[in-house]
């Protein structure tokens, strides 16, 4: 024997089997290369009596196509002798072959006339059972990867035991007389190799074989008792009965039940076919082991030999239970019969893909992972998931147990978890040790049913029984047979995580991480490793890191985890490093060793493009982790991928990079599993090996194809049970049996707060209105309307903007093409409108000198020692706003400017309450104190501007400020609010939210002016210094203001440092508005928050606040109309805005 | 409705330093209805008098000025038959700075340096200016029997 070692069976295994497309006979034999893996599969297909491992060198060197094509297609064990006796020589094996020799030291395998020998194939089975034996197999059950031996049930069970039988159609190759008749034994066989030109031979006849199953023999003949060929089966059934015998799940008896007294050549012969399921059937398959082979490359394979062998048998399979009328007695999900069509569906759809695709995307996609990278991700395969397909997913994902235990976290974590999340606790701990083993009743594997074996045969005719085997089981997702019961179970020692935003999964990470840990001097070496066939075996470098959890986040979460996890510890008992930028200086693995364990960090942060570097500079190391010293030296203690939907594409160079890290337990955190396919959640299940969905191909043909072929309901049905046991996700609105909210948060009050525009402001909305209301009504009479809809939906954000500042109407960009086009015919007819308008934001962008000097340093003295005195108009003391006129008297600034209004609402000149000097009310002056500004000018922000000293005199603290300069009506009653909060509660900080971004550069200023410390964030602001913008609102002792876009006010953020919330600006649905409101009214929120929304009295703002009451713009947004409908809506919205 | 500081302070001062010479004393049904009482200034005509006057504070006071009437008979040729006054500060100079208490007092300077220039009760002002001294008579003659303090 020249068998090598069992450690150095070559990895080119697969890519041989793969080319050798042709005769199916040869079994590809599966190896499962990592040697420590709980579950190595054994190669099965070889009855032979030699060593095993000695098949894995029947290509070395040895051509076997050469052979079979001269000597046909034999059995696998045959193949093995005859290349171990001639010593690899293929020419020497032919000339054994032919002679005959080979089977003289050799009890030969059932080659031509498999069921001829029934003796032969037991003593073949009774070889390999015995070497099994003594290699202490431990197959396991198929698919789910269980680790119960197969053995002993098998051992017991006959070497074939009859399954059931039917009638099939065959064809006579012969004529003669007397040739077979009624009730004769046929044997039935598979055809000789030479069949293929017997074949073609009949061309011409509409028996030809389809073409469909070109170059695959499927000819099954059946003898006479002589042994003399009769005739072959019709290929409809030889199709699958081929393939049963070719793959030694069942063998065949026939009995004749009528022939013609003398038969003519093709002529039919009816038969009765006795089923046998054949022990070799229920050896542990190769199927799911397959994926050995973990090279990225691997899964851009479009279909392997192992898949097609897999799809075959599966057809097989499902036609014989179909031919014999067998009904499991016990499946799992849906109805069997849909069950069935599925599958042959999917099998179906598998080879016309194949077909169409044939091998065309399988070049360019195959490629080294150290290889040049591309630049872009590749295109995301699979189709999007409906909205209401994803619902319905999640609804069913969302069944969680209220009972579940609570576990209480270790002493060491320093913060007071919820019920839920202390279930979570329990929940994620139990699947780290993994306690579904001891414990828990046994349920059937989802894939698998439970069929009785018949105790009759079809002339009821008692069938011998064995003792413990009543029952067998089939997979007939993957063909796969079993005696034993396949027990349904994860051995992923991890899951997803993913509760929805802002139930607090950071924390409920870092409880597991407190409450699992390794202890210190526990150094079980535990079989971890996954190995990685890809890299060299030497590369022995990679070192354990027990004591480790490795967190992998956007990088605008780093800090937050950071800060998080120093929160949630007590003083002292978790190490928590930031690995990323300029920390990377350090040797992780030396780092984190076990030797070094009592200094190793507890966590690790790292963002997901740190992962991705080093990954290519490890691929560049050719593979070398160790001498890396990086991320990809270490094998964790456990994983948790942050916002996994990251990795979402299984193609991106991130997602294979973070398949490659090396963990015990492996989590991903995500609220989001399926963004918008089901592929996405092959990426995380890939990503947390759990068997056997994270192969491709397996996932591939149960939801892929049949999702693809439309047949949803199964495809989701097969997603729910991947998802079940591995995902535990609760969402906000989730309520306990007695009614609790899951999540209580601090109380919300939203106020409307109506905002009265300026005379100038109103001028300006006023004159804007009217035009849109003209071009509208221009356009209906014309109908015109669809067609101008983007013009009036211009003039419709014209008027929003006016709303929030005239100045905003100015802004080139919003201005469309189209409406320039309008402004210029309206140009032509009538100057004056235009000039009007430009006037009217002239009147009111007047804003003067600001060149307040010239009120004299004493008359601000004398302002100030009026600081307190009463308003000579309404009494209030001190005065509300102070104000001053430009003859330097002082009052309220509403009392001043609402005599000014009544003077001249009554057509007077406006004069001086007090000296009746005329005054111009643009020459009146705000009295702006910055008393709300705290002392300490260390205390500013670096990224505020500072605003340019106040006037130089004695009294540095006050400043005048000619009215109207403050902006528009709604930044003023924004500056007031804030100023007033600053007063009542100095620490507190708030968002602002628009929609508008340009409105925000309006506010910005007039924060500036009353030394309101803010920061923005909007879109345009880098990742990075996002992050450092978020740390700073949240750290900053200061009373910051934080300006947000509504739109960039996206993923993830946390701003429940802030209590106040306002929304500039209505958005069309209040949904919207609602989310930007919950960043702040989220999990961890203590307070009470209040949101104040400034909609301007009288305006479209009101109206709209009346539409998204209605939630008609949310259902076109919801995708449910199409864009012709949801104009014709928003037409009809359009016209209640203009009414 | 709820009455403005602005009255609410006012009303106090006026009980709280009442000026010599005059009292305004609100009703209690309607705290913008004043009954308000000016003593004839002393060395005129109206010495000696009491003369009652109604004082109504408007909505919009005091945007706009507060409307007051003699509702004792006086001879003046800046008040008429009806008691209407005419007093630049309650028309076209009135401002908000002004008050019940300096509006009052005013009143009572008209009544110290009647203005026949700008005349309101044309009858009177015409005697005034061709016979100030039998004028100033009867106003004498009318104080004493209309404002006789009681």
């Amino acid at each position: 024997m020249d068998a090598p070692g069992l450690g150095e069976r070559p990895h080119k295994k697969r890519r041989f089997f793969a080319e050798d497309s042709s005769p199916p006979a040869v079994q590809p034999v599966r190896h499962e290369t990592p040697p420590q893996s709980p579950t190595p599969a054994q190669p099965s297909e070889i009855p032979s009596d030699g060593d095993q491992d000695a098949n894995g060198g029947i290509q070395d060197g040895f051509d076997v196509g050469l052979l079979q094509a001269v000597i046909g297609e034999v059995e696998p064990s045959v193949l093995w002798v005859l290349k171990d006796r001639s010593g690899n020589d293929v020419q020497r094996a032919i000339n054994i072959f032919l002679d005959g020799s080979w089977k003289k030291t050799l009890i030969p395998a059932p080659l031509v006339q498999p069921t001829a020998r029934p003796a032969s194939v037991q003593s073949t089975l009774m070889n390999k059972l015995t070497r099994q034996d003594s290699e202490m197999s431990n197959a396991s059950t198929p698919s789910s990867g269980a680790s119960t031996p197969m053995l002993p049930s098998l051992r017991t069970m006959p070497a074939k035991r009859y399954i059931g039988s039917f009638g099939v159609v065959g064809w006579a190759t012969k004529s003669g007389k007397g040739l077979i008749k009624h009730e004769d034994k046929v044997r039935i066989e598979r055809t000789k190799p030479t069949g293929h030109l017997k074949q073609t031979g009949r061309g011409g006849k509409a028996r030809a074989p389809p073409v469909s199953r070109q170059r695959q023999d499927v000819v099954v003949r059946f003898t006479n008792e002589r042994g003399e060929e009769i005739g072959r089966l019709e290929n409809e059934s030889a199709a699958w009965v081929s393939t049963l015998m070719d793959q030694k799940v069942c063998s065949f008896e026939g009995s004749c039940v009528y022939a013609p007294d003398k038969i003519r050549t093709s002529d039919t012969i009816y038969l009765q076919l006795r089923g046998y399921f054949l022990r070799s059937g229920f050896d542990k398959k190769g199927f799911v082991k397959m994926d050995n082979n973990r090279t990225t490359g691997f899964f851009e394979e479009k279909e392997s030999q192992d898949e097609k062998d897999l799809r075959l048998r599966q057809v097989a399979l499902v036609k014989l239970f179909e031919a014999i009328n067998l009904q499991p007695a016990r499946i799992n999900s849906t109805a069997e019969q849909h069950k069935r069509e599925g599958l042959l569906q999917a099998a179906e759809r598998a080879e016309q893909k194949k077909a169409s695709k044939n091998g065309g995307d399988k070049t360019g996609a195959e490629k080294e992972p150290g290889s040049s990278p591309p630049s872009d991700e590749p295109e995301e395969e699979g189709e999007e998931l409906e909205q209401d397909q994803l619902d319905s997913l999640y609804k069913k994902a969302q069944s969680f147990d209220f009972n579940t235990p609570v576990m209480e976290p270790a002493e060491t974590f320093a913060m007071d978890l919820r019920k839920y999340q202390k279930q979570a606790l329990y929940w994620m701990v139990g699947k780290e040790k993994d306690q579904a083993l001891e414990e828990r009743e046994v349920s059937m594997h989802p894939l698998w049913e439970e069929y009785a074996w018949p105790t009759q045969d079809a002339d009821n005719h008692p069938m011998p029984v064995v003792d413990d085997q009543t029952m067998f089981y089939v997979n007939p997702y993957s063909g796969e047979l079993s005696l034993e019961f396949p027990v349904q179970e994860q051995n992923c020692l991890g899951g997803i995580l993913a509760d929805e935003m802002g139930l607090g999964k950071t924390i409920e990470m870092l409880s597991l991480i407190h409450t699992h840990r390794t202890e210190l001097s526990n150094g079980s070496s535990s079989a971890t490793v996954n190995s990685l066939p890809r890299l060299p075996k030497n590369s022995t470098a990679v070192e354990r890191a027990p004591y480790t959890t490795l967190v992998v986040a956007p990088m605008s979460l780093l800090a937050q985890w950071h800060s998080e996890a120093e929160k949630a510890s007590k003083q002292g008992t978790l190490k928590a490093m930031l690995y990323y930028g300029s920390e990377k200086s350090v040797n992780l693995q030396k780092l984190c060793c076990e030797a070094n364990g009592a200094n190793a960090p507890n966590v690790i942060i790292t963002s997901y493009g740190t992962v991705l570097s080093e990954f290519n500079q490890v691929a560049a190391l050719e593979g070398n982790r160790g001498s890396h010293g990086g991320i990809f030296s270490l094998d964790y203690f456990r994983i948790i991928l942050d916002e996994a939907h990251f990795i979402k594409n299984r193609q991106s160079k991130t997602a294979k990079a973070c398949y490659e890290l090396q963990a015990r337990h492996r989590w991903v955190l995500t609220g989001t599993p399926i963004v918008n396919r089901l592929e996405d959640l092959f990426s995380l299940v890939r990503f947390l090996k759990v068997e056997p969905w994270s192969n491709f191909s397996f996932w591939k043909t149960f939801i892929t194809v049949p999702f693809e072929s439309k047949d949803f309901i199964r495809a989701l049905d097969v997603v729910q049970t991947v998802l079940e046991p591995l995902v535990l996700r609760r969402t906000k609105d989730m309520k306990t049996p007695d009614g609790q909210a899951l999540v209580p948060l601090p109380p919300r009050t939203i106020e409307i707060d109506k905002i009265k525009l300026s005379q100038d402001e109103r001028d300006v909305y006023d004159y804007i209105f009217w035009r849109a209301k003209d071009v509208f009504k221009a356009n209906a009479e014309a109908g015109t309307l669809l067609k101008s809809y983007t013009t009036i939906f211009a003039q419709i954000l014209r008027l929003r903007q006016s709303c929030c500042n005239p100045i905003l109407t100015r802004k080139k960009d919003i201005v469309t093409d189209e409406e320039d086009a309008a402004f210029a015919s309206d140009l032509a007819n009538g100057l004056a409108d235009d000039m009007d308008l430009s006037s009217l934001i002239e009147r009111f962008t007047a804003e003067g000198d600001q060149d307040v000097n010239k009120f004299g340093a004493h008359v601000l003295k004398q302002i100030q020692d009026e600081a307190d005195s009463e308003c000579p108009i309404c009494s209030e003391e001190p005065m509300i706003e102070q104000a001053v006129t430009g003859c330097w008297h002082s009052a309220c600034k509403t009392c001043l400017l609402n005599y000014i209004n009544h003077q001249r609402d009554k057509g007077e000149v406006p004069r001086c309450f007090n000296c009746r000097e005329p005054i111009n009310a643009r020459d009146v002056f705000e009295v702006v104190r910055h008393d709300h500004i705290s002392q300490d000018p260390s205390t500013f922000s670096l990224t505020t501007p500072l605003d340019s000293a106040p006037p130089a005199s004695q009294t540095p603290k006050i400043s005048l400020r000619r009215i109207g300069l403050s902006g528009s009506a709604k930044t003023q009653a924004l500056v007031t609010d804030l100023k007033n909060i600053r007063r009542e509660h100095p620490k507190m900080k708030s968002v602002v939210f628009s929609q508008f971004t340009s409105f925000l550069d309006l506010i910005e200023p007039a924060l500036t002016r009353d030394h309101i410390p803010f920061l923005r964030f909007d879109g345009s602001i880098s990742q990075k210094a996002r992050a450092h913008i978020l740390t700073e609102f949240r750290d900053s002792p200061k009373p910051l203001v934080l300006l947000l876009s509504l739109r960039a006010g996206g993923v993830g953020l946390n701003l429940t440092c802030a209590e106040r919330v306002f929304m500039m600006d209505p958005w069309w649905s209040f949904a919207v508005e609602a989310q930007a409101i919950d960043r702040v009214h989220r999990m961890g929120q203590e307070n009470e928050v209040r949101v104040k929304r400034f909609v301007v009295e009288g305006s479209i703002e009101e109206k709209m606040l009346r539409i998204q009451e209605r939630k008609k713009f949310l259902a076109t947004s919801l995708g449910m109309m199409s864009d012709e409908e949801k104009r014709v809506a928003r037409i009809e919205d359009i016209k209640e805005l203009l009414s | 409705m709820s009455l403005p500081k602005r009255i609410i302070k006012e009303t106090e001062r006026l009980m709280a330093e009442p000026v010599p010479g005059i009292s305004a004393v609100p009703h209690e049904d309607n705290l913008r209805y004043f009954d308000v009482l000016i003593h004839g200034p002393s060395q005129s005509p109206y010495e000696g008098g009491h003369f009652k006057l109604e004082l109504f504070l408007p909505d919009d006071y005091p945007m706009t000025p507060p409307k007051i009437r003699f509702l004792t008979k006086i001879y003046h040729p800046n008040i008429d038959r009806l008691g209407r006054i005419c007093l630049d500060v309650l028309k076209s100079n009135w401002s908000p700075a002004l008050q019940i208490r300096t509006i009052l007092l005013s009143i009572q300077a008209l009544l110290g340096a009647p203005n026949p220039d700008d005349p309101l009760a044309n009858d009177v002002a015409q005697r005034w200016k061709e016979d100030e001294k039998a004028a100033i008579e009867t106003a004498r003659q009318w104080t004493q029997e209309y404002a006789k303090p009681a």
